[in-house]
């Protein structure tokens, strides 16, 4: 009787008198969006990486056809100047054809061949022990003055001001994803207090400290952190898969992006659902955290 | 035990409910509290039981100025009084026992250890068989019965009762006020606060009388 009595402790503050209903499906919503947009920060990160690695690995030299010059001599002495660079770890010729095509988006397909095109040198860098730029582009000018040496930084920078920009969007949504998200658990542990008010007023009486009070109603916050960030961070993986596998011809980008997010052998498939599911228990953190402190604040208001 | 000296008290910037109220209550005393309605015997046992603090006055409760306590301190302070209500607030949600236990509960102990002296005091007051029930389907008596064992369950030194008859029927009355009689010869000091003149009889005690503000001993 005595063992069965005690395991039957009922809640202090019962579900049904604490009713976050409303609170979990707002904040499920909060967690998806939140979710989405550290897939959208995985995304640009791991898109800039690859774009600024494949820049940084390669320069292009420029050959322009001069009247009094022979090109094709201008490409070999360049080519040969190439290889006998130190942090050079490869050059090869485009092709004329290669290079016409590249301005055809400008030019269109008619009289190219007319045209004195440039021909480009594919040069590849040395990532580990890569030359003096500045004075590889002196040494190359000294084989021809038809030569130039275009080594991308122009392009890396502004791809890092654009991926800076991208993430730091991406961080002031998630900011405010979580300042609004404060904010609707402030307002809900105001509406639970005022809805025990009765209950919190006996458990003063019969002498129970704020941390009994609180600990009574923050037990509902723990379990509306982890309903609604794991319902986000699943909602948000079953949108990044059926994003990655829908097929949808508008949305190829899309598909892409989405698939990309999973299969990333070198790195490892499991490291961004790792990350989406650390939205779970940020969520509760934030809601137990805002909840404890909105509560003591209350409570000490109170007589 | 308790000694209240020039209390005065008003809620907001309305007029005086108490004025200069001051009395003492001995170790093991049982007083009556009674006066007209609205003299302010509520608010009295409200500041006794440490859920207002008087404009002026100082009130020393187990040797200690209660009136210069922290928030923080008051809790320790509150077990050591149990309190009656009229309306017996009990929560609706939890059990008899469940109720019964609430002050045991606050202070930490576990529901093992507590369980067996609950169940005693539930047997005492007559509860026993309604230990599972929930205060909705209690009558006013079993209602006020296990008001009355929630407030002494943690044995507290000072018993304060708020019309604890008021919602019962004469017999009931006399056998609640049989009850209190019984606490008091254990040992607890206990101020029953009243309407009901014929109870007074019962129990041969100083009946504090409050009218207009004021207190004085009959």
């Amino acid at each position: 009787m005595t063992r069965s009595t005690a395991q039957r402790s009922g809640l202090i503050i019962p579900k049904e008198a604490a009713s976050l209903s409303t609170l979990t499906a707002t904040m499920a919503v909060m967690c998806y969006l939140a979710c989405l947009a550290i897939g959208a920060l995985i995304l640009i990160n791991r898109a800039v990486d690859s774009w600024a690695q494949g820049l940084s690995e390669e320069v292009t030299v420029q050959v322009r056809e001069m009247e009094t010059r022979d090109i094709d001599m201008d490409v070999a002495a360049i080519l040969a100047r190439l290889q006998e660079t130190p942090g050079i770890d490869g050059a090869e010729d485009i092709g004329r054809k290669a290079a016409a095509k590249l301005l055809e988006p400008w030019l269109g397909t008619e009289g190219l061949d007319g045209l004195p095109v440039p021909r480009l040198l594919r040069v590849r860098v040395n990532r580990e022990m890569p030359p003096d730029f500045e004075l590889l582009a002196q040494e190359l000018s000294a084989v021809t003055p038809a030569a130039s040496l275009d080594t991308h930084r122009r392009w890396e920078a502004q791809l890092t001001r654009m991926a800076g920009t991208l993430t730091a969007l991406s961080l002031l949504i998630l900011v405010l994803i979580s300042a609004s998200a404060v904010a609707m658990v402030i307002f809900a542990t105001r509406a639970v207090l005022d809805a025990n008010r009765t209950t919190v007023d006996v458990l003063h009486l019969v002498g129970a400290e704020d941390s009994f009070v609180g600990r009574a109603i923050n037990r509902r916050f723990l379990a509306t952190g982890l309903w609604a960030g794991g319902l986000g961070a699943v909602l948000a993986l079953l949108t990044f898969f059926v994003a990655g596998h829908a097929g949808l011809p508008q949305a190829d980008g899309l598909s892409a992006a989405s698939r990309s997010l999973f299969y990333l052998p070198e790195t490892g498939w499991w490291l961004t659902p790792l990350f989406l599911l650390a939205v779970p228990l940020v969520a509760t953190l934030l809601a137990l955290i805002t909840s404890r402190v909105t509560l003591l604040r209350m409570l000490r208001s109170l007589t | 035990m308790l000694e209240l000296n020039e209390i005065g008290f008003r809620y907001g910037r309305g007029q005086d409910i108490l004025q200069n109220v001051s009395f003492r209550l001995q170790r093991g005393a049982f007083s009556f509290l009674t006066g007209p309605s609205g003299a302010g015997k509520t608010t009295l046992l409200r500041l006794l039981f440490l859920a207002l603090r008087p404009a002026h006055g100082r009130i020393r409760m187990f040797g200690e100025d209660v009136t210069r306590v922290a928030r923080s301190d008051l809790p320790p302070l509150r077990r050591r009084v149990g309190v009656v209500f009229q309306d017996f607030r009990l929560l609706d949600h939890l059990s008899t026992f469940d109720n019964v236990a609430l002050p045991l509960r606050v202070a930490g102990q576990r529901p093992t250890h507590y369980a067996r002296d609950v169940m005693d005091l539930l047997d005492w007051v007559g509860l026993k068989n309604q230990a599972h029930a929930f205060p909705p389907v209690l009558s006013g008596g079993e209602k006020q019965r296990a008001a009355i064992a929630r407030a002494v369950i943690a044995k507290p030194e000072l018993l304060l009762a708020d019309e604890p008859t008021g919602n019962v029927d004469p017999v009931l009355a006399r056998r609640l006020m049989h009850l209190f009689a019984e606490l008091n010869r254990l040992g607890t000091t206990v101020l029953f606060a009243t309407h009901d003149q014929s109870l007074f009889k019962q129990v041969r005690a100083p009946v504090l009388y409050l009218q207009d503000g004021g207190l004085r001993v009959l």
